[in-house]
């Protein structure tokens, strides 16, 4: 036995109770003493190519800053959340996180992170678009420093839709549906490319691409802090998922599947054309031109989300990611880390008037969302891949944020992933993620129940 | 000359001295955090905030964790995961061990050495670093361990991508690299047997699996319970595998105990619920190992 098991021989609820032994939120926005030396830290899930660029960033600001030294911490995208809770507070915790926004109203209701100053807050607020801004404010206090914003579309490939005579992508789900039986191949029983993908074992890839397709149906999620996985535009969803695999059988679920960075067979059939169609984020513009190089790159298109027979239009869900700072840091250190914030973020460190961290984001393809970076990367939006998701951002609706969003995701994710593998039916699938999501949320409201936190908007 | 009494008194004294760096410490760093989980197991406390913040609940938690919501509902489904995953591995790891160890002690040819070698490097390597390269392998598309299949006239395997095979996947990539740690065990419980004893019963006439019977068996049995319990215990902690692959799915198929409370108790901060899924598998395993020991007894006194 490696000490490594030996020492989780009781389980992690002990490492669970350790985590408490700290406490006390650090007030703190002053600036850094001149001349002090600080040290601070930047937890990414970001791979090594961005950590580079953000190496780059870091020493630029060195420069200009010598008595601040920042140290850059990546893991993988699974790990974060857990990175950031579990080193709150101890020796190891970094100062600043990149955090996704579905999980803010949890970390301010556990004193994880800390409020922005004025200056921050301020900024937020003027360079940042309203719904922007509000995911990185919970009951009107601004947390984060929001910097990505990520939104849905239909990818698909022109080449394999040439192939099949198919000359446009889908618009609505029947005409997805034919599309993707024209694409579908099969190897005897065996699907060998399929016409349309669905994405298993990770939270947002399963439910992200779901609620794009319940918002173009003409549904939500939740609605007004309740679940409404109940509604008639979520049944016909639900039943398309079972249509997709039972139905006309277009899609394999075996192709689907996703590990802890995100990539994995889902992504490994799409780059080598054994996906036609699937539902992703613009993000995945770097792994794909990774995977496939530009030539073959050049084949992928972007449409909007096919709409149901009860949408009035293509809507896609996007959310955002910000930049927090811990509570637990020290005064010195939280002054220094929202200084390096604002600066990363603001319109002088990168190029052309735009931000560094626009500059980082736009290496993976990922849309900046302050107004300046939106401004200065205006042309190189246009291409082709980026524009599809650009010209759906005005139709997109946040993910709802709530407290117990992740939880409440994760029930929702194997409730699809249940009718992907056929485990139910769609009728049982939905009753049962609307009867979890009733519980978790209501739970969730009732642990929140005398905090000072609230949820910010959606 | 002093007392009996006293001299018993002062060797107490003596022996008190002696154990207590070690029992201290072992009481700082087992008994406390197992006290601990178990009262934070009837609180509902997030793990983000001081123990007093802790609000007591009684045995909710615990009825939480047998009720029909979607808490229960993982949980049980995580309880049966690791049980099944321990089960196969025990059941693949047990055999497979006392093959090889035979193998390797009996079989007088060159190159044993290098074998046990080779069966033991396995787990000398990071779990983390074994569950990427068997990511790799995994692969249903482009993955060795389908073209190979191929080659042979099987069809592709889902391996991981499928709710049916990825639990047995995960057993496979264990048992992988646990049985060569458990080979050099059982060699280990092979050298302790006197020739003398399988000679005696070669003049009785005992040959090939009558004496692997009645002799090895009987004889290797303290290294076999042994097996048994530490392979139980290896596999009811297994994580890495899980966080680097699979992330509990598909269909949370693959969502094990020790990740299952992880998400729990750290990512969602419910450190109490935690807790009581940590205690509940503590008390499983309790019951598990003394199902092990008193299957044992019962084999000794038969």
């Amino acid at each position: 036995m490696t000490k490594i098991r030996r020492g989780r021989a009781l389980a992690a609820g002990f490492l669970v109770a350790g985590l408490a032994l700290s406490g006390g939120v650090a007030s703190a926005t002053t600036p850094p003493a001149g001349g002090e030396n600080v040290k601070i830290s930047f937890l990414t899930h970001w791979g090594p190519d961005t950590v580079a660029l953000l190496q780059s960033a870091v020493d630029a600001y060195h420069q200009d800053h010598p008595n601040v030294t920042v140290e850059i911490k990546a893991v993988p995208f699974g790990d974060l959340l857990t990175t950031v809770r579990a080193q709150a507070g101890g020796s190891a915790a970094p100062t600043i996180a990149g955090i996704y926004d579905l999980w803010l109203p949890e970390l301010v209701r556990d004193g994880v992170v800390a409020p922005a100053p004025d200056a921050v807050s301020q900024d937020v607020g003027s360079n940042w678009g309203a719904s922007t801004a509000s995911a990185a404010t919970v009951a009107g206090t601004v947390y984060g420093v929001p910097n990505e914003i990520d939104l849905y579309a239909l990818n698909y490939n022109k080449k394999l839709f040439a192939d099949a005579g198919i000359t446009a992508p889908p618009a609505t789900w029947d005409e997805l549906l034919a599309d993707a039986q024209k694409l579908t191949k099969r190897d005897g029983d065996t699907i060998s490319q399929q016409g349309f993908g669905l994405i298993n074992s990770w939270a947002a890839g399963v439910v992200h691409p779901f609620a794009s397709l319940l918002a173009s149906n003409g549904g939500s999620l939740i609605t007004d802090g309740k679940p409404t996985l109940d509604s008639k535009q979520a049944t016909e969803t639900f039943a398309l998922y079972e249509n997709l695999v039972k139905g006309v059988k277009v899609t394999d679920p075996t192709m689907g599947t996703a590990d802890a960075n995100t990539a994995g067979p889902f992504l490994d059939n799409f780059v080598s054309g054994k996906t036609a169609m699937i539902i992703m984020a613009n993000w995945w513009e770097s792994a794909l031109k990774s995977g496939m190089g530009d030539q073959a790159f050049a084949d992928i298109a972007t449409a909007p989300i096919p709409v149901g027979p009860s949408g009035d239009g293509p809507h896609s869900i996007s959310y955002s990611w910000m930049t927090v700072v811990s509570a637990k840091a020290s005064a010195a250190e939280q002054a220094a880390a929202w200084d390096f914030l604002s600066w990363l973020n603001g319109p002088t460190s990168g190029k052309s008037g735009a931000s560094a961290m626009a500059d980082i984001l736009q290496s993976m393809g990922i849309l900046p969302s302050r107004t300046s970076d939106i401004a200065a990367y205006t042309d190189r939006l246009n291409r082709p891949f980026m524009e599809g998701y650009v010209a759906q951002l005005a139709n997109a609706k946040p993910f709802p944020i709530v407290v117990g969003g992740q939880e409440f995701t994760e029930a929702l994710q194997k409730q699809i992933e249940s009718i992907e593998f056929g485990q139910a039916s769609a009728a049982d699938a939905q009753k049962t993620a609307q009867a979890d999501a009733e519980s978790i949320l209501a739970k969730a409201g009732g642990a929140t129940a005398g905090t000072t936190a609230g949820t910010s908007g959606g | 000359m002093p007392s009996r009494q006293a001299r018993l008194d002062r060797h107490r004294g003596w022996t008190a001295a002696f154990l207590l760096p070690s029992v201290g410490l072992l009481a700082v760093f087992v008994v406390v955090p197992i006290g601990l989980t178990i009262w934070l197991s009837l609180h509902t406390w997030s793990t983000q905030t001081p123990f007093s913040s802790a609000v007591y609940r009684g045995l909710g938690n615990f009825r939480e964790l047998l009720a029909d919501g979607p808490v229960g509902r993982d949980f049980r489904q995580a309880l049966r995961n690791t049980f099944v995953y321990a089960g196969l591995s025990i059941a693949a790891i047990l055999p497979l061990s006392l093959a090889f160890g035979l193998f390797i002690h009996r079989v007088a040819i060159r190159g044993t050495g290098v074998l046990r070698a080779l069966l033991f490097s396995t787990y000398m390597v990071p779990t983390i670093a074994v569950a990427i390269v068997w990511s790799k392998l995994y692969s249903p598309s482009e993955g060795p361990f389908n073209q190979i299949l191929g080659w042979v006239g099987v069809s592709r395997q889902p391996w991981l991508s499928s709710p049916d095979t990825a639990l047995r996947s995960l057993v496979l990539l264990n048992v992988w690299q646990q049985v060569g740690y458990f080979t050099v065990l059982v060699v280990a419980g092979l050298t302790q047997i006197p020739d003398s004893v399988y000679e005696a019963a070669a003049l009785d006439g005992a040959r090939g699996p009558r004496l692997l019977a009645r002799i090895t068996l009987p004889l290797l049995r303290r290294t076999l319970l042994f097996n048994v319990v530490i392979a139980l215990i290896n596999a009811i902690q297994v994580f890495e595998p899980v966080a680097a692959l699979t992330q509990g799915g598909p269909v949370g198929s693959t969502n094990v105990l020790t990740y299952h409370i992880r998400r729990v108790g750290i990512e969602r901060s419910q450190g109490g619920l935690g807790s009581a899924m940590a205690v509940t598998l503590l008390l499983s395993l309790v019951v598990v190992v003394s199902l092990v020991f008193a299957v044992n007894r019962r084999g000794y006194e038969a």
